[in-house]
């Protein structure tokens, strides 16, 4: 790893005709630095890997990364992160809305003391009703969940600190949970400051309302991750106990009906016997969780979380 | 029980009586393995060896048949003999107690001696010179092959079903192809060494390779002329069909992403239950009694079901989470220059 090289972690999905704007554009911000620009295509059915390919032969900085099929934005940042050279890493959107000379801004950011230093959009430029109150309400429920006091999660221009980048999980589609992520896991310290955002000039976007309940599970896993990822007994007792409560009320209702009537009622009873049933399953599962979590956190299993010596 | 080292009966092939002339190629030049897993018949080997070996003898690449079986009482001896079988081109694993398919699979993998892999089900599902073409199209650059039977002139009864299955399995995996349960394929074994080879895989080869990046061609061949007549299965198999379309598709979707399937299933039956419960609450707010309503029962079951399926889910989750900080959830493509090492 360079001391102090910065990689450029860029995913792209069909951007051929943004490929080479951009890498002029970051190639001028970064003028100054030690850098190198990690192109990932994932899966494009275009131009991108030839023009990309065509940039790398031009300029050695210029690495390109081909997933072998279309993964999806996660995993590309994730083979960008895992062949990142740099010291510092900066991910950014391939589609232009990102402006490159916005990067030393988070490096110098990054130099005070942070690991993780976020961009947010101001006036974005977005159509508002489908991609903004989306996002508002996706970035406010994210802030709640996890905890970390982000604006604008769903900004792909970040800077990063190595070291976070290796302790950090990512999968699935997290990489829209990145600064929770990176706290949750890796205990980073997160700053964010405001970065510039362009309207789209070539190419579609690629989202659309669909993913809303998609965002919303992924919510609940990350509260879970957050909260017990080691510690599912927790959890799970605790959900058990909320079940038994349940259980409680419809025994008693069960002795309120037998004294009452004549002919007592089945359903409390049943119900009863339900939601004993409901209560034991969660217990076991989370005896389950404990098994897991233990197969993993063998010793000898190097810590995921990053600590700074302050004093000493 | 298996016998490691397992009875390979290949040297029959030599030992009976073979003549000199008709050894033609060293064993090291195979490039092409076809392997057979055979079920029931043993016989069934003699027929494949009889129908495929003369059109990849024409082809003029070195080439094995490795049959795979569990006992048999067979006279593989005689067969090569009769077959008049070049040294090592007809090959017979024989294990103490019968595997699982893919098991057998693996087992078979290394065994064989060929770049080339061809999977071949135990009856003669595709013309005889459907091998050198699917062969021919791994050696256009596709990584894997997959004959599509067409056109087929069977009866509408397989016909039917087999459209039906394919149908399903393309709505259900996102995939595109016609005929994934001939699963005749020609496949590169570095291709097979990396794609999960368990349980009911096997039967979906091409998509789980096309899933894991490599790229993957249909190619079409004849049917065989003899695989005709309806082919009507117990409702056993057919469940067996079932449930493997749904592993396949659970396995390919949410792999990465369990509380997305169960999450999504228990708010159904959650949301389901809850409506119940809340229908049942107005009107007992509204004075009508409600305990002796069987819907009260079903509102609490559902609810129940909700809550254990993202229960099962977020333990999915778990396991997920702690598996995707030491395993790579991505393949990157085979680069031809410039491929950069990871963390150097």
């Amino acid at each position: 790893m360079d001391a102090r090289k910065v990689s450029v972690v860029v995913p792209l999905f069909n951007e051929e005709q943004s490929v080479r704007p951009l890498v002029e554009g970051i190639r001028r911000a970064l003028d100054r630095e030690s850098w190198e620009i990690l192109l990932v295509d994932d899966g494009s059915t275009d131009g991108t890997v030839a023009a990309a390919e065509q940039l790398s032969r031009s300029d050695d900085r210029i690495r390109v990364l081909r997933l072998a099929r279309n993964y999806g934005q996660t995993a590309a940042m994730k083979a960008g992160f895992d062949h990142a050279r740099g010291s510092i890493v900066v991910s950014m959107d391939g589609d232009l809305q990102n402006d490159p000379r916005d990067i030393p801004l988070l490096i110098e950011k990054l130099g005070e003391g942070f690991d993780l230093v976020a961009g947010y959009r101001e006036n974005r430029q977005d159509k508002t009703v489908t991609r903004k109150v989306p996002s508002w309400i996706a970035n406010a429920l994210i802030r709640w969940i996890s905890g970390v006091n982000i604006r604008d999660t769903g900004c792909s221009l970040k800077a990063y600190r190595a070291p976070i980048l290796r302790r950090m999980v990512l999968y699935s589609d997290m990489h829209r949970f990145i600064p929770a992520m990176a706290a949750a896991t890796g205990g980073a310290r997160i700053a964010e400051i405001r970065v510039r955002h362009h309207p789209r000039r070539h190419g579609s976007s690629k989202y659309g309302l669909s993913r809303t309940w998609r965002v919303l599970l992924d919510l609940i896993t990350l509260a879970m991750i957050r909260s017990f990822r080691d510690r599912p007994l927790r959890m799970f007792g605790l959900a058990a106990v909320m079940v038994m409560e349940v259980c409680l009320a419809f025994t008693l209702a069960t002795v309120v009906s037998v004294s009452t009537f004549q002919a007592p009622k089945l359903v409390f009873p049943a119900s009863a016997i339900v939601m004993f049933g409901l209560s034991t399953y969660l217990l076991m599962l989370g005896l389950v969780g404990e098994v897991l979590v233990r197969q993993y956190q063998s010793p000898g299993v190097r810590p995921t979380h990053i600590a700074r010596e302050i004093v000493g | 029980m298996k016998r490691t080292g397992d009875l390979d009966r290949s040297y029959l092939g030599s030992r009976a009586g073979v003549a000199p002339s008709t050894v033609e190629e060293p064993t090291s030049d195979i490039e092409i393995s076809i392997i057979v897993i055979l079920e029931g018949n043993a016989e069934r080997a003699r027929e494949i060896y009889r129908e495929y070996a003369p059109s990849l003898r024409d082809l003029g690449r070195g080439f094995e048949f490795l049959f795979m079986t569990g006992p048999s009482s067979a006279d593989f001896a005689a067969m090569v003999e009769s077959l008049d079988a070049r040294r090592g081109s007809f090959r017979v694993l024989e294990l103490g107690h019968s595997l699982g398919h893919a098991d057998l699979l693996k087992l078979a993998l290394e065994h064989c001696r060929g770049e080339i892999i061809v999977t071949l089900p135990a009856s003669l599902r595709v013309a005889p010179d459907a091998i050198p073409q699917l062969v021919e199209c791994l050696d256009q650059g596709s990584e894997m092959a997959a004959a599509r039977r067409w056109p087929r002139h069977d009866g509408w009864v397989n016909r039917a079903q087999s459209r039906f299955c394919n149908r399903v399995l393309n709505l259900l995996t996102g995939s595109d192809f016609h005929d994934i349960t001939c699963r005749v394929n020609a496949v590169r074994r570095r291709v097979l060494s990396e794609i999960p080879l368990y349980g009911s895989y096997f039967r979906f080869l091409p998509i789980v390779a096309e899933r894991q990046g490599f790229g993957v061609r249909e190619v079409t061949v004849g049917q065989h002329r003899q695989y005709g007549g309806a082919r009507v299965y117990s409702p056993g198999v057919y469940l067996g069909w079932l449930i493997d379309i749904l592993g396949i598709f659970f396995l390919l979707r949410f792999t990465y992403r369990p509380l997305r399937f169960f999450g999504l299933v228990g708010a159904a039956f959650g949301a389901v239950g809850g409506a119940i419960l809340t229908v049942l609450l107005i009107q007992r707010l509204g004075g009508q009694g409600i305990a002796d309503r069987p819907l009260l029962l079903l509102g609490v079951l559902l609810v129940t079901l909700g809550v254990q399926s993202v229960a099962l889910g977020l333990i999915g989750e778990i396991v997920v989470h702690f598996q995707a900080s030491r395993n790579s959830t991505y393949r990157l493509a085979p680069t031809d220059r410039s491929a950069p090492s990871p963390g150097s």
